[in-house]
């Protein structure tokens, strides 16, 4: 197994090597929409002293953790696999034996993940510079608690993206069904604004879905906002998703193929 | 004359298009009207905790709101679609079979792919900016609503250009596949004021990659913000820019015509 | 009457960027490029009258496509001069451009999308094509080529030999009176290649178009061309009748013979040995044409011959003797 990770990822880091040029690009898109959000707010609370309780320098903290949160929970699932579905190159990977979305799949999004923090380091610096950022409340063990986190939320947000490119086994339109759950996440995970700017509903809402592990549950655990209590629960919450994550996509997978190889695509 | 009749050539083959695509057509327009519902939930967020933005008012963000959809329709129906065949007939070498037609090919390459349903987009485009406009409340003169008339005019002849000059460098750096990129990701941008933005990002948007000289500057003009020596100079701009991509368009097709193979 | 195509000194030199292998050779290019030359056409002369049709012939990479271009008007030459119906190519002026077609075999100028005959009604807006010749035109490519069944089905969804009829017919319609041809059957199966030949000399006795192309398979040339015109590594290297080519560049003969125990005797002090892939049983060797009867008796004498033939050499081998010269 520990060779066959190897391997794979000798091979998919060699490919996301060759398309760094696209990674800057991949850079620039994920990186304006933060930078517009933060400059609407702090444009904002500079005007009005604060909104709700947040200065400008809680939006810029906050936006400027967010690039590095959603950085590390966001999977490009979607990019490496729909297409191969659609146009019948799966039929390839389902033969070896191991499993595709959860080796080479997943490797592969590691390896542009670990390339594009690569490239993030310098940018995020550049903007540290042209912010200047108060993080003098920040502490370490918030940051140590903020990474297990991460993970946690990276592995949540990757099952339930495969989930959903995995329905391509049944609709040619999974695009449009990601470009949803996009919206889903917008809404509720604290990409747009903090979640408690948002409307009482939404804000309700969110206590149920995963959304939140995403993005504004790390940012709150690296800000230190929260009490411990708040920390065990999403931390709970965190396993309960990944748990229900696991069990949608295996349903999703399995039927999935199962109609795969009974259609002959 | 005759490149209306082209144009409605064009037409008529993307309709044909989109008709075989008929049920995408139906979810691209859902989520068209998702996305809607979205921006008007964040800019009720905003104005329920301010009543102005960077000095604008709500209805001024909804007219606003307007200007960027239609500088989004532009860049979704016309730009990427187009970029799209263009980038893929530079890898084939079809791009022979356009050069050889008897018609100017920046116009060719330019307006012959129009994601039709994209129509509708123009419609709520334009409906947001007569409400927006509306709710202002501004003392909106007629002279104002034709300078702004012009001047997103013009602004949309500037990212016409500049999109112009980034598929032509496609002639020198035939791997530059990510050629519009750059366009695409800051037209986010915008969607807010530039006046909210810090100076560096409001450095770029204006003068760099002018997203602003589509969107806030024809909204300045309507509110009035603009002396007629501006709008004048906007307007020259928008023609300079236009030549420039002419000309920069012509020497990447000689490049071309000296350098394939 | 002047020539359709005049062709004198025509050149075309590329310039390639060298480069080495390794990080320092690649930084280094980076500041400063060494280019190579490459001479891809080399003062080519030739002239076609109108009507004729000239195949052009000549190994991978000897500047075939690259002089097609130019007389296209796809390309610059770096030296020399062209003239087809009066117009200099590279000039794009939009009346030479609506004079005559390019059609690419490798090359797609349909769109996938949609049905062949909506890209038909975007080509005559394109080439301003009256509706009263549109249809006059489409009636006759019709009748040639059968395209009336293809015409509604998307373009993808047709095979590759429905495609290319579709493609030539798309390149036709504004009735050029000068053809370049790359290829135009490359892929197709023989009955494919037969149909689109066959539709080439009908339409040249028809319309009376010049037609010069390219081709790999010889079948298509020898089927179409009287005259054929050879470069190779950009130079011209034979410019006549196709049955002038093997008197003047190759005068030999095949001499097959069929002996008993075929692998304990060597043929090669009769002449070259040659090998024939559709005759496997039998040994081939060429000879000079005047040697002929002395080598054959000797043959007879020498060996346990079981059965002889004496053929011309297949025209590709005569070409390819060309090329080699």
């Amino acid at each position: 197994m520990y060779l066959i990770i190897k391997r794979l990822w000798q091979v998919n880091w060699a490919e996301q090597w060759q398309y760094r040029a696209n990674l800057l690009m991949y850079l620039l898109y994920w990186l304006v929409s933060p930078i517009i959000y933060l400059a609407v707010w702090t444009s904002i609370a500079n005007a009005k002293g604060s909104v709700n309780g947040y200065t400008a320098n809680d939006f810029i903290t906050y936006y400027l953790v967010l690039l590095i949160c959603d950085q590390v929970t966001s999977n490009i699932v979607i990019h490496i696999f729909g297409y191969k579905i659609q146009d019948g190159s799966l039929s390839g990977e389902l033969i070896k034996p191991i499993h595709p979305v959860l080796t080479s799949v997943l490797i592969n999004n590691i390896a542009f993940k670990v390339l594009t923090i690569l490239g993030f380091i310098p940018v995020w610096i550049v903007l540290f510079f042209l912010f200047r950022p108060d993080f003098s409340h920040v502490a370490l063990s918030g940051i140590l608690l903020s990474i297990p986190a991460m993970i946690l939320g990276f592995l949540v947000s990757y099952l339930l993206s495969a989930a959903i490119t995995a329905l391509a086994f049944w609709t040619t339109r999974v695009y449009s069904i990601h470009e949803f759950y996009f919206a889903l996440i917008l809404l509720f995970s604290g990409q747009f604004v903090p979640l408690p700017l948002m409307p009482k509903l939404v804000q309700d809402i969110a206590q149920y879905l995963p959304f939140q592990l995403f993005i504004y549950y790390p940012i709150q655990l690296i800000l230190g906002k929260l009490s411990s209590a708040q920390i065990v629960q999403g931390y709970v919450s965190g396993l309960v998703w990944l748990g229900v994550a696991v069990l949608l996509f295996n349903w999703i997978w399995r039927n999935g193929v199962k109609r795969y190889s009974a259609v002959g695509a | 004359m005759h490149t209306l009749k082209l144009l409605s050539s064009f037409f008529k083959v993307n309709v044909q298009m989109s008709l075989a695509y008929r049920a995408d057509t139906i979810v691209n327009i859902l989520l068209n009207l998702m996305w809607l519902g979205w921006e008007l939930l964040s800019l009720n967020i905003i104005f329920s905790n301010t009543s102005t933005l960077g000095g604008w008012g709500f209805g001024e963000l909804i007219a606003l709101l307007g200007v960027f959809r239609l500088v989004n329709t532009i860049m979704m129906a016309i730009i990427w679609p187009n970029t799209e065949k263009f980038n893929q007939s530079i890898r084939d070498g079809s791009m022979d079979y356009t050069i050889l037609q008897p018609v100017n090919s920046m116009f060719l390459v330019t307006f012959s792919r129009i994601t039709v349903w994209r129509i509708w987009d123009l419609i709520l485009a334009i409906t947001l900016m007569v409400v927006g406009i509306n709710m202002s409340g501004d003392t909106t003169t007629a002279l104002h609503i034709l300078t702004f008339m012009l001047l997103a005019t013009t602004g949309t002849i500037v990212i016409y250009s500049l999109w112009i000059v980034l598929i032509a460098l496609t002639f020198w750096f035939t791997k530059f596949d990510n050629n519009v990129t750059i366009l695409h990701a800051l037209l986010d941008s915008g969607r807010y004021p530039a006046t909210v933005y810090p100076v560096w990002l409001r450095i770029i948007v204006t003068f760099i990659v002018p997203i602003a000289v589509a969107t806030t500057i024809p909204l300045q003009a309507l509110r009035g913000e603009l002396n007629s020596g501006q709008v004048l100079g906007f307007f020259l701009v928008g023609v300079v820019s236009f030549l420039l991509a002419t000309r920069v368009w012509k020497a990447g097709l000689k490049r071309y015509s000296g350098a394939s193979s | 009457m002047t020539p359709t195509i005049i062709v004198e000194k025509l050149s075309k030199t590329y310039q390639v960027p060298e480069r080495e292998g390794g990080f320092g050779a690649a930084v280094r290019s980076f500041f400063k490029r060494k280019y190579k030359d490459v001479k891809a056409v080399q003062e080519v002369n030739f002239s076609i009258a109108q009507g004729e049709v000239v195949g052009f012939l000549g190994p991978n990479g000897a500047g075939k496509t690259t002089t097609l271009k130019m007389l296209s008007g796809l390309l610059h030459p770096t030296g020399g001069k062209a003239s087809v119906l009066g117009f200099t190519p590279w000039e794009l002026k939009p009346e030479y451009l609506r004079a005559m077609t390019l059609v690419m075999g490798q090359r797609n100028r349909l769109s996938w999308d949609i049905p062949a005959a909506d890209s038909f009604l975007l080509n005559q807006a394109i080439y301003r094509i009256p509706d009263d010749q549109y249809k006059q035109t489409y009636k006759e490519l019709d009748e040639l080529l059968e395209l009336e069944p293809l015409m509604k089905k998307p373009v993808r969804n047709l095979s590759l030999g429905e495609r290319m009829k579709c493609e030539i017919a798309a390149g036709l319609l504004h009735r050029p009176r000068v053809l370049f041809l790359d290829e135009p059957t490359i892929g197709l199966d023989i009955t494919g290649q037969v149909r689109i030949r066959e539709f080439l000399r009908e339409y040249n006795k028809r319309t009376g178009a010049t037609i010069l192309l390219t081709s790999h398979y010889m079948a298509d040339v020898t089927a179409l061309c009287e005259r054929i015109i050879i470069i190779h590594q950009g130079q011209l290297k034979y410019d006549g009748g196709i049955t002038d080519l093997s008197h003047k560049i190759a005068p030999f003969k095949l001499i097959g013979v069929m002996l008993t125990d075929a692998d304990s005797h060597d043929l090669s002090k009769y002449g070259t040995q040659v090998r024939n892939e559709e005759d496997a049983d039998k040994k081939y060797i060429q000879v000079k044409a005047g040697d002929v009867t002395r080598i054959t008796s000797q043959l007879l004498a020498d060996l346990p011959v079981h059965d002889i033939t004496i053929t011309d050499p297949p025209i590709e081998d005569v070409i390819e003797q060309a090329f080699n010269q």
